[in-house]
């Protein structure tokens, strides 16, 4: 096993400089046309891709500098006015918050916790028992995040939920309350469903990261008297480091980009105390009828979430493991 | 300032750049020329209709219409876009944004309304419906008039609404409470049901709305009306009366004295608390019209208790309009980029027609239709019929507040309403917000 300080870099391209008189040096005609092909084999892809990504892109950004009256189609343009307006909104600033609130649990438990699990269910030995552990952490996946956002919503609800039920029943009827209702409580209640939805994705990709790991060298550690904490932190971690930069980036992305838990669950509410970008966004734009200002946000986040993903990608390069 | 000459042409270019992208310099304010409904339409085409009756019981209603025009019509066909309450206004919005509003689409009065018509997207159907025509003749005028702007008329009112305590008539007999008269007698009502083992008042406001309800009708009692409806444009706006104050310390004393899930309301739906009526569990529920045939709907133990209705009651020495009741019709605008406007009109004079209307007013839908004669004690429920009594002999109607006022106004009074409701914020607090919200409307 070797670990790189540099960033992999791809086999250099057979040369084609051409030298003079070798015109069998150049490239040949075929070449030239298996180049063309290629490009067109792409095409379709890129074209696309700019029609439903790149193009909506530069049009956000179009319509964040206008005030848009969506009902005389009336488009002013204010420059940058929406901008200083976002800077200016506390409700923008709660959502941000919440979003990183979002992120930073996220990471936490549909990261690291994960990884953990994942470590201890590819640790036992039953084979049986491995494939049942993963079947039953990751069924909650396969739940849409709308129909668990409305199930987590009849469990937190004050009076028929069953957590207060709970609650009470253990003699914790101090603790009940209502979890969406209450302006302290309400993104950590959405939050803590979004862990439970999460966690078995995360847990499922962990598990075919760590079967990829020779086996032999565990084993060899185990001769030389590792026990299992250590052979998890030099050996599982270290070798896991790819799945680990690619589910921060997916974990950090999704926090930033969350939405239909929170419709589903609170709109947002109360008095917008669980707002997140995408909610406020929304709000903005089809309630409040301010629809550049939503524009502006939603290049905000697409800011957030590139700078956020160039800059894992950038930390998940320095530091390359091979084996 | 000065800017370098790099930084001000790379200004110039962006500015321009988003002018081009974003297609800057669209169309302009304006109403819609009057359209000519003299005419026979051709019975042919099809009619895109966005209604407001999704779900049960209502969803069958425009089915049927549309299913009998059509045997009448059979060239005519339909696209019906069913949505609740909660789902139109994102749907509109949606419509309206990319220029896709069906031929014949749902309103409802106030600032809501007036968005359309100032847009030249609801058409002038003055020469059709206006008092005094044929069309028009049928309607009460009140109703038309909750969609006139400038003289002209821009909606056809299909029912109205009215907002009304309704209370179980058995709970109330057996523990001797009466209707209350007063907010004082309504909140010493609640201790008799709550020690009766009843929740007083059923109260789910996790759509921020219910409480909006609460509010509107508490600040028409407390606050003169002329200040009120300054108040409701951001141009006029002040909002520093104190019987703003007043109304909302009485809005957090019902919720706190009354409702069974006091602070926790929030995280209640409305349906549940509807719920809780129609299954005699709560004394009351604070609830429109159009839902008294859903909460005493035929198989619900409160239709054998009984449902009775009264209006919020105000407080003793209220300075607003006492008589004043919150209401207001709901209807549908024709769309006045419509190919088929003509036929729309016609559809909708067929939507009113007094077999129609009857229809509309009568169980399950038990929408109290506009139409004249149309709610009647031998078609409509006795809640519905009473209600719509009330809302006539009431001295005025105040529109709804999440729609007579703008959108970023009344979007500050229902964060303010959750604020309210949990406690997380005082009256002064909340008016402080709203006005802020105002001002940065002017």
């Amino acid at each position: 096993m070797t670990v790189s300080n540099t960033a992999w870099k791809p086999a250099a391209p057979p040369s084609t400089v051409a030298v003079p008189g070798r015109p069998s040096d150049q490239p040949t005609r075929r070449a030239r046309s298996q180049r063309w092909r290629n490009l067109v084999w792409v095409a379709p892809a890129v074209l696309l891709l700019s029609i439903f990504a790149y193009v909506p892109l530069v049009q956000n950004l179009g319509f964040s500098t206008l005030k848009w009256d969506i009902y005389s189609g009336r488009q002013t343009f204010v420059g940058l006015d929406n901008y200083s307006k976002m800077f200016n909104d506390p409700i923008f600033w709660k959502s941000l918050l919440n979003n990183t609130l979002y992120a930073g649990i996220s990471i936490v438990f549909q990261v690291f916790g994960a990884l953990i699990l994942a470590a201890m269910i590819e640790g036992l030995r039953s084979a049986r028992w491995r494939g049942i552990l993963r079947a039953v952490y990751f069924v909650p996946s396969a739940i849409s995040l709308t129909v668990a956002g409305l199930l987590f919503y009849f469990i937190y609800e004050p009076r028929m939920g069953i957590l207060n039920a709970a609650l009470d029943f253990l003699g914790l009827h101090d603790f009940t309350q209502a979890w969406l209702g209450q302006e302290n409580t309400a993104i950590f209640g959405i939050i803590a469903m979004s862990q439970w939805q999460g966690f078995g994705y995360c847990t499922l990709l962990f598990a075919v990261a760590l079967q990829r790991i020779p086996t032999e060298l565990y084993e060899a550690a185990s001769i030389d008297g590792v026990g299992p904490f250590r052979r998890f932190f030099a050996i599982s971690l270290p070798l896991v480091r790819e799945m680990t930069s690619l589910m921060l980036i997916v974990t950090v992305s999704g926090a930033f980009q969350v939405f239909n838990e929170v419709m589903v669950m609170t709109s947002g509410g109360p008095n917008n105390s669980s707002q997140v970008l995408g909610t406020w966004l929304y709000r903005s734009g089809f309630v409040r009828n301010d629809f550049g200002y939503a524009a502006a946000i939603a290049t905000a986040v697409f800011v957030i979430t590139m700078v956020l993903a160039a800059l894992q990608l950038w930390i998940s390069k320095r530091r390359r493991v091979e084996w | 300032m000065m800017f370098p000459k790099s930084k001000q042409l790379m200004t110039a270019l962006v500015a321009g750049a988003a002018l081009a992208l974003a297609g800057c310099g669209g169309g302009g304010s304006q109403a819609a020329a009057p359209l000519d409904l003299t005419k026979e339409p051709a019975y042919s085409g099809k009619l895109s209709i966005l209604t407001k009756f999704g779900g049960d019981p209502l969803e069958p209603y425009f089915k049927d219409l549309a299913a009998e025009y059509q045997k009448m019509h059979p060239d005519v066909s339909f696209e019906l876009i069913q949505e609740t309450d909660q789902s139109i206004k994102d749907k509109t919005k949606t419509l309206t944004a990319s220029q896709a509003l069906p031929d014949i689409f749902f309103t409802w009065a106030g600032n809501w309304a007036n968005n359309f018509i100032d847009g030249g997207l609801a058409a002038d159907l003055t020469p059709a419906i206006a008092p005094g025509t044929e069309w028009g003749a049928k309607f009460g005028e009140s109703a038309l008039k909750a969609f006139e702007k400038d003289g002209k008329y821009f909606a056809v009112p299909l029912y109205n609404n009215g907002k009304f305590m309704g209370y179980n008539q058995r709970i109330f007999k057996e523990l001797g409470i009466t209707p209350p008269k007063t907010f004082e007698e309504l909140i010493s009502s609640c201790s008799v049901l709550k020690s009766a083992g009843y929740e007083p008042i059923a109260f789910g406001n996790k759509d921020g709305w219910p409480a909006l309800h609460y509010l509107q009708q508490l600040f028409a009692y407390e606050v003169p009306t002329d200040v009120l409806n300054a108040d409701f444009h951001p141009a006029t706006a002040e909002l520093n009366d104190a019987g703003y104050l007043k109304a909302m310390k009485q809005f957090s004393t019902l919720v706190n004295e009354c409702t069974g899930s006091g602070k926790d309301s929030n995280g209640v739906l409305y349906t549940t608390a509807q719920q809780a009526l129609a299954e005699g569990k709560a004394g009351m529920y604070y609830q429109e019209i159009l839902e008294f045939d859903t909460t005493a709907s035929k198989d619900s133990s409160l239709k054998k208790d009984g449902l009775g209705i009264f209006r919020l009651p105000a407080a003793a020495g209220a300075k607003g309009d006492t008589e004043a009741i919150e209401a207001s019709p709901e209807g549908y605008i024709i769309n006045a980029k419509s190919k088929n406007a003509a036929l729309a009109a016609d559809f909708m004079k067929f939507a009113t027609s007094t077999q129609n209307a009857a229809k509309l007013s009568a169980p399950p839908y038990g929408q109290p239709s506009s139409v004249k004669g149309a709610v009647s004690e031998q078609n409509s429920t006795a809640p519905v019929v009473e209600g719509i009594k009330q809302v006539n002999e009431a001295s005025d109607a105040i529109v709804w507040l999440d729609s007579v006022t703008v959108p970023t106004v009344a979007d500050a009074w229902l964060a303010g309403g959750e604020a309210l409701t949990a406690g997380g914020q005082s009256p002064e607090q909340v008016l402080a917000s709203v006005r802020s919200a105002s001002d940065a409307a002017k």
